[in-house]
Parts: C-alpha cells; sequence; structure tokens
C-alpha cells in the first residue's frame, strides 16, 4: 500500500514533469532586439511589429534605434564586441557589403521566396558582387520637388515641364516678391544628396549615363556633367537670400512659411508637412530640353541579421514575414510616411501625398543617387567632391567646368576605371 | 617612541600613500589613455578594431597624401587664426573689463562681474546654437539690425562665407570665454600692493604710466598663464565649431580645426559612410598632442626666464 502511494506519486510527477517539457518551448518567449538608425520611427516601427507578434505570439521585437550619425560606427563596435543586435538595418552598398565582408551579416539569400518578391535589380543595393544576398530590401526614399500649389495658382504657373521651364518659373516667382527655392549650403549634404543627385541622372541621361560613367566609358568632367553643375549655378540665384548659411531645418521652415515657393527634398520630409497650411505637392525635378527625366529612387534600408544571433529560425520567421504576401499591406501602410517598399508585392499606400510620391517614381524611370553604388570607397570620396564642387560652384568659388575637373581628378586618385 | 621610530622608518612608503588616489586617478583617466593614444597611432584597422602594425604609415598619410595632408594643413592653420584672434579680441578684452572692475569707486563691481562670467557657465552648445540663430541670414537678429539701420549691405550671411566664418566664430568663442581672463586678472591686480599705487600717485603717476609701469609688468605671470590656457584650450576646440558649422567645418573646410579633423577622420568618420579610421585619427590626436606640448614647453621656459631676470621686484619686493 505504501509502496503503491509511492509509485503514484512519482508517476505523477513524472507525468507532469513531462508536460512541462513538452510544453516549455512552446511557451518560451523569443525577444529580438533590431537595431536601426531610425530613431524617428519608433511609433511606426513599433506598431509593424506589434502586427507580427499577433500571427506570432511566442516572439517579440524591440526596435532599438541609435542616433543616425552615430549608427555605422556603434553597429560596428557592438558587432566586433560580440554584442549586436539580432535583427538589424542595413545600408545599401559599399557599406553595408563591408559589413557583410567581415562577416557580421548573416548570409540571407537562400530565404525562401525572396528571390520571387524582389528582382535582382531590388536585391542589388544590399548583396556583394556574387550577387549573394546580406539583408531583405525594406525601404527605399524618393526625390522630388515640393511646391505651393497655392502660390502656384496665385501666380498662374503651371509645373514646369523641362529645367529651361523651371528656371523661366524661378524668375516669376522672384518677380514675385517670392524666395523661388528654399535649399541652402549650411548643412551641405543636402545640398549634394537631395538637389545635385535629384537632377543629376536627368543631365547625364539616367541608370546608363551613370553606368558609363563607372565604366571609365565617360569621363567625370564630360559636358553632361559640366551642365549639371551648370544648372546649380543658376539654381543658386533662385535660392533665398543668405543661402550661404541656411541650414536644411532652415529651407523646411522658409518653405512651410510660405517664404519659399519650391523646395527641392527626399519624400522623408512630407512627415513633417501634416498641419499644412496650404495646399502642396511635388513634382519631379525636370529635365533639360530634349533630355529624358528621371526620378532618384534610392535603396536606402534592408534588415540584415546576426550570424551570432541566439534566434536564427526566429530571426528568419521575421524576415520571410516582412516580405510575405500577407504582410504586404501592413507593411507598406506601418512603414514611415515618406519611405515605400521596393517588394514586387508591395501593397497600395492610402496616404494621398505619399502615394502622389510614390506614383511619380511609377510614371519615370527611376535611378539611385549617382555616387551610391561606386564611388564612395575610396578617398576622396566621389560624395565629398560632388559636394565640395557644387558648393563651390554655387558660391562662385569655382566655374562648372573646374568643379566637374576636380571631381574627375579627385576619383582617378583610386577610382580604377576612371584612370 | 618606538612607534614614532617605526613611522619614521617608513616615511619613504608613508607620504606615498596619499598621493596614491590621485595618481591612480591619473594614470587611468589621463596618463593610460594617451599612451594607448599614441600606440594606436602605430596601428590601422577597420572600425574599433584596430590591430594591424603599420608603423609610421599613418603619419606620413597625415603629412603626405594630398588629401589628409590638404584638411590637415587647413586645419592647423586655421588653427592659429583661431588661437590669435582669441588673444587679440578676448584677452584684450579680458583685461580692459578686469582694469575696469578693479578701478577706484567704480560703482557695481559685483553686477557686471556676474554678466561678464555667466557665458562660461553655459554650455558651448547653447550658445553655439543661440548665436547661430542670432547670425542667421533670414531671421537672425543682426542682419536686421543692419537692415534697419541702413546697412543692408552689411547684412552677410556670416557663417556660410569664407571670409567671416571662422572670424564670426572666434568671436562667439571669446564672447563666451572672456570671464575667465578677466576673473584672473582681475586678481592678479587686486594682488598688486597698494602702496605701489600710493608711491606712483606721489611721484605724480597719471593713469597711462601706472598701467604700463607698475599693472601690466605685475601681470606678465598672469599673461603668461592666460596666453597657455588659451592656446591649450584654442587647439583642444571642437564644440564650438561642432555647435555652430558641423564636423566638417564648412563653408569649404573655412572652420575646420584640429578638433574637427580629428573627430571626423578617428571617431565619426566622413558622411554617409561614417567608417572612421582610427589609426589615422590617433595621429592626429599625436600631432595635436606635440604642439601643445611644445607650446606649453616654450611658454614656461619664456615665463621662467622672465621671472629669473626680474626677480623679487615682481613681487612689489615682498618675496
Amino acid at each position: 500500500m505504501k509502496n503503491g502511494k509511492f509509485l503514484k506519486t512519482v508517476a505523477l510527477v513524472l507525468a507532469l514533469t513531462a508536460v512541462l517539457a513538452i510544453s516549455a518551448p512552446a511557451q518560451a518567449k523569443v525577444q529580438l532586439t533590431m537595431g536601426s538608425w531610425r530613431a524617428d520611427d519608433v511609433t511606426q516601427m513599433t506598431k509593424l511589429l506589434a502586427a507580427f507578434t499577433q500571427k506570432y505570439p511566442n516572439i517579440s521585437v524591440k526596435f532599438d534605434p541609435t542616433n543616425p550619425p552615430d549608427y555605422n560606427a556603434a553597429l560596428n563596435l557592438q558587432l566586433q564586441s560580440g554584442i549586436g543586435p539580432d535583427l538589424m538595418y542595413a545600408r545599401s552598398y559599399d557599406t553595408g557589403v563591408q559589413i557583410f565582408k567581415q562577416g557580421y551579416f548573416a548570409d540571407v539569400t537562400d530565404l525562401p521566396g525572396l528571390k520571387k518578391v524582389y528582382s535582382d535589380l531590388a536585391r542589388a543595393p544590399w548583396a556583394d558582387e556574387n550577387g549573394r544576398s546580406f539583408a531583405v530590401p525594406f525601404c527605399a526614399v524618393s526625390h522630388g520637388v515640393y511646391y505651393n500649389v497655392d502660390l502656384f495658382k496665385k501666380l498662374g504657373l503651371s509645373v514646369p515641364q523641362t529645367w529651361e521651364d523651371f528656371l523661366a518659373t524661378c524668375k516669376k516667382i522672384q518677380a514675385a516678391g517670392v524666395t523661388p527655392v528654399a535649399n541652402g549650403l549650411a548643412d551641405q549634404w543636402d545640398i549634394n544628396e537631395v538637389v545635385m543627385m535629384n537632377i543629376l541622372p536627368n543631365f547625364i541621361g539616367g541608370p546608363q549615363g551613370r553606368l558609363d560613367y563607372e565604366a571609365g566609358k565617360t569621363k567625370f568632367n564630360d559636358a553632361k556633367m559640366v551642365a549639371a553643375f551648370q544648372a546649380m549655378k543658376d539654381l543658386a540665384a533662385f535660392c533665398p537670400k543668405g543661402f550661404e548659411a541656411l541650414t536644411y531645418n532652415d529651407s523646411n521652415a522658409l518653405f512651410v512659411n510660405q517664404k519659399a515657393a519650391m523646395y527641392f527634398d527626399g519624400s522623408w520630409t512630407m512627415a513633417s508637412f501634416t498641419d499644412m497650411k496650404f495646399d502642396w505637392s511635388v513634382f519631379a525635378p525636370p529635365p533639360p530640353k530634349g533630355m529624358k527625366g528621371y526620378v532618384t529612387f534610392h535603396p536606402d534600408s534592408g534588415i540584415a541579421m546576426n550570424p551570432k544571433t541566439k534566434y536564427p529560425t526566429e530571426c528568419k520567421t521575421l524576415l520571410q514575414w516582412l516580405y510575405s504576401d500577407e504582410a504586404a499591406a501592413i507593411v507598406s501602410n506601418n512603414i514611415p510616411t515618406g519611405f515605400f517598399t521596393i517588394a514586387s508585392n508591395a501593397a497600395k499606400i492610402t496616404d494621398a501625398h505619399a502615394n502622389a510620391f510614390l506614383q511619380m517614381s511609377k510614371s519615370h524611370p527611376t535611378d539611385v543617387r549617382f555616387v551610391w553604388p561606386r564611388l564612395m570607397s575610396g578617398k576622396p570620396s566621389g560624395y565629398n567632391l560632388l559636394n565640395d564642387g557644387t558648393i563651390a560652384v554655387m558660391t562662385g568659388k569655382m566655374s562648372p567646368q573646374q568643379a566637374a575637373d576636380a571631381l574627375q581628378n579627385g576619383l582617378a586618385q583610386w577610382y580604377v576605371p576612371s584612370k | 617612541m618606538i612607534a614614532r621610530a617605526g613611522l619614521r622608518g617608513r616615511d619613504g612608503a608613508f607620504w606615498f600613500l596619499f598621493i596614491l588616489p590621485a595618481l591612480a586617478v591619473y594614470a587611468a583617466f589621463m596618463a593610460a589613455p594617451v599612451i594607448d593614444s599614441l600606440r594606436m597611432s602605430f596601428f590601422s584597422g577597420s572600425g574599433y578594431a584596430v590591430d594591424n602594425f603599420v608603423g609610421f604609415d599613418n603619419y606620413v598619410k597625415l603629412f603626405t597624401d594630398p588629401e589628409t595632408s590638404t584638411r590637415f594643413l587647413k586645419a592647423f592653420t586655421n588653427n592659429w587664426e583661431f588661437f590669435g584672434i582669441t588673444m587679440l579680441v578676448q584677452n584684450t578684452f579680458g583685461l580692459a573689463f578686469a582694469l575696469i572692475l578693479s578701478a577706484k569707486g567704480f560703482k557695481g563691481k559685483g553686477f557686471f562681474r556676474t554678466i561678464i562670467f555667466v557665458p562660461v557657465t553655459l554650455s558651448v552648445l547653447v550658445t553655439g546654437y543661440i548665436w547661430k540663430l542670432i547670425l542667421n541670414p533670414q531671421w537672425g537678429e543682426l542682419n536686421i539690425l543692419l537692415t534697419k539701420a541702413g546697412l543692408g549691405s552689411l547684412a552677410l550671411p556670416w557663417l556660410g562665407d569664407t571670409r567671416f566664418a571662422l572670424p564670426a566664430i572666434t568671436l562667439v568663442s571669446a564672447w563666451q570665454w572672456v570671464g575667465l581672463p578677466t576673473m584672473m586678472f582681475l586678481a592678479g591686480l587686486e594682488r598688486i600692493p597698494e602702496e605701489l599705487f600710493e608711491a606712483a600717485q606721489i611721484d605724480g603717476a597719471g593713469g597711462w604710466l601706472t598701467f604700463s609701469k607698475i599693472k601690466l609688468p605685475l601681470l606678465l605671470p598672469v599673461i603668461g598663464i592666460v596666453t597657455v590656457l588659451t592656446f591649450v584650450g584654442n587647439f583642444n576646440a571642437f564644440d564650438v565649431v561642432y555647435a555652430m558649422e558641423g564636423a566638417n567645418g564648412p563653408p569649404a573646410y573655412a572652420t575646420d580645426l584640429m578638433g574637427t579633423f580629428f573627430y571626423r577622420t578617428g571617431i565619426a568618420g566622413q558622411h554617409p559612410v561614417g567608417i572612421p579610421d582610427m589609426g589615422l585619427g590617433a595621429a592626429v590626436a599625436a600631432v595635436t598632442f606635440a604642439v601643445l606640448f611644445a607650446g606649453v614647453l616654450l611658454a614656461n621656459r619664456l615665463m621662467n626666464k622672465d621671472e629669473a631676470e626680474r626677480g623679487p621686484a615682481m613681487d612689489g619686493g615682498r618675496a
């Protein structure tokens, strides 16, 4: 009797343990961390990742962004000391490739369905020269010219179709006592990334033109490049008084306060244009007469996986979910305003302004920012040469030809095809 | 007796215990990083794994690579200009303020002393930002005032003009820090014995003569210290440029200082790639350190020589 009771107890305990052992892994919750430079996007990303947790209740993801300028350095440090996040935003092109080559991004080429949802072209910014993907493509940004629709109506202006039209429009706006273009030079990066590289594809003939420069078939100081620098010089006359010392935020404020009629900028800025006192819209940068118009649609962020993560299966589950058909609508409408998914199954965006921006890149052929794919991995960087040249031309320190020569000579120091 | 003898016996080790905590802190937080930074200047590597020994390559690159050496030289000369203007403006005003504050019968000394000193207590990022707003070409107070005074042609984009950007930043820095030399000069002036002025007065010396023959010579040691502090502060400066212009020292590197050049090279990397070359950055830091070291050594030598020549007279005959 005593023995029987003992056996029963043992059996019960064993049975309970077995139940616990089976249920434990099923109930264990995994929390993944996701590193990012988009500190502004915590709200939207948290929402997006919550939708994922709803579908996979055992996996939650903590979005843990870093101050944008510190991201690359901080991430490098984390990865090298083995405390990197499980998942992280990956920069496109060389910056990302370098980290991949050091072995800090997992190879995700063989994730099921990746190649179906993303074309080779869409995957290229996050792949090495052998076509191995180190991140799932996530967001792209677009570029254009914001304009004050009310003011255009008041002055009887229409959206310019050619660069010559554009300059004539600027002249009319200036004559009416309004600053035509809000952009300035103080922060440097914006004149380069959202103005010069915004109009550049129009002057050099889009992606094919860029590839010719990259292959060394065209010199960087050819007539097309000089024409682009000339356009920047012409633009300077229509920038605000004291534009040499106006910052990116100043330019934004000039447009918002209706002191400037147009504003070259990226799609991400429309998130700050929510409570505007006037009707605004956006147009594609107009090409010079006789040239084809392009829109700079630039791959911005991919999502990579840490090869040392403790939860590779869970990480892959999230990555696959991000581009799955069922998540397409959630992703499209929850990634921050002004960012666009690159997936072929992307859903229609509900925000009207964002949609207008996206339509621009659907009705025009697109290219990426000129220097990103090949020209930033040496010294002097093509980015700096283009930036310094643009500013020098706009402040009258260099002629367009001199700026183009400086670009060619600088790149010839290290970029082999241009020698 | 025994205890005292024992204490005396361990005398050598005993005093050492008192400076040990300070020495440990100094060694851990000052000496070790400086030495490690010097070591790092002989290495290269991507990101933060600086482990590839390259000998003097970083220094060779710093002085001969066209891109790097141009930036380095520009930052170096800019730093001298920054120092020159600071000496001329900040320390001259500091001396003038101290003379006024210490003048006999000057009312409101405490009030003005506070006013002059308040900016010193503020963060450079705050004052830099405020001045950036004041100097803004579209809505800055300065250009609005100039325009209202009929001087619209002088309303320039100060921080965006290669001619004016560095002087403008230097003046902002001088405005902020003028309180420090003022306080030091004031303390120096108040240390001058009253008898000297009385004697001078009896001998019929006027204000200028009193200043040039008594106050100025007796302030020389203070001037020396102020110069050294300004020198060290200026060659380590980074924040004021970062706050008002950004890490690239725009426009066209006109406001690039050793500090911003070092930050770009060794810490932040160049936008948008942002991967720093820490070995090269350490080389920049080492050169800055050498310049500072040489400067301070020279100043010390000059000051000591000065003191030796003057001898006791310095201290008004008290020493």
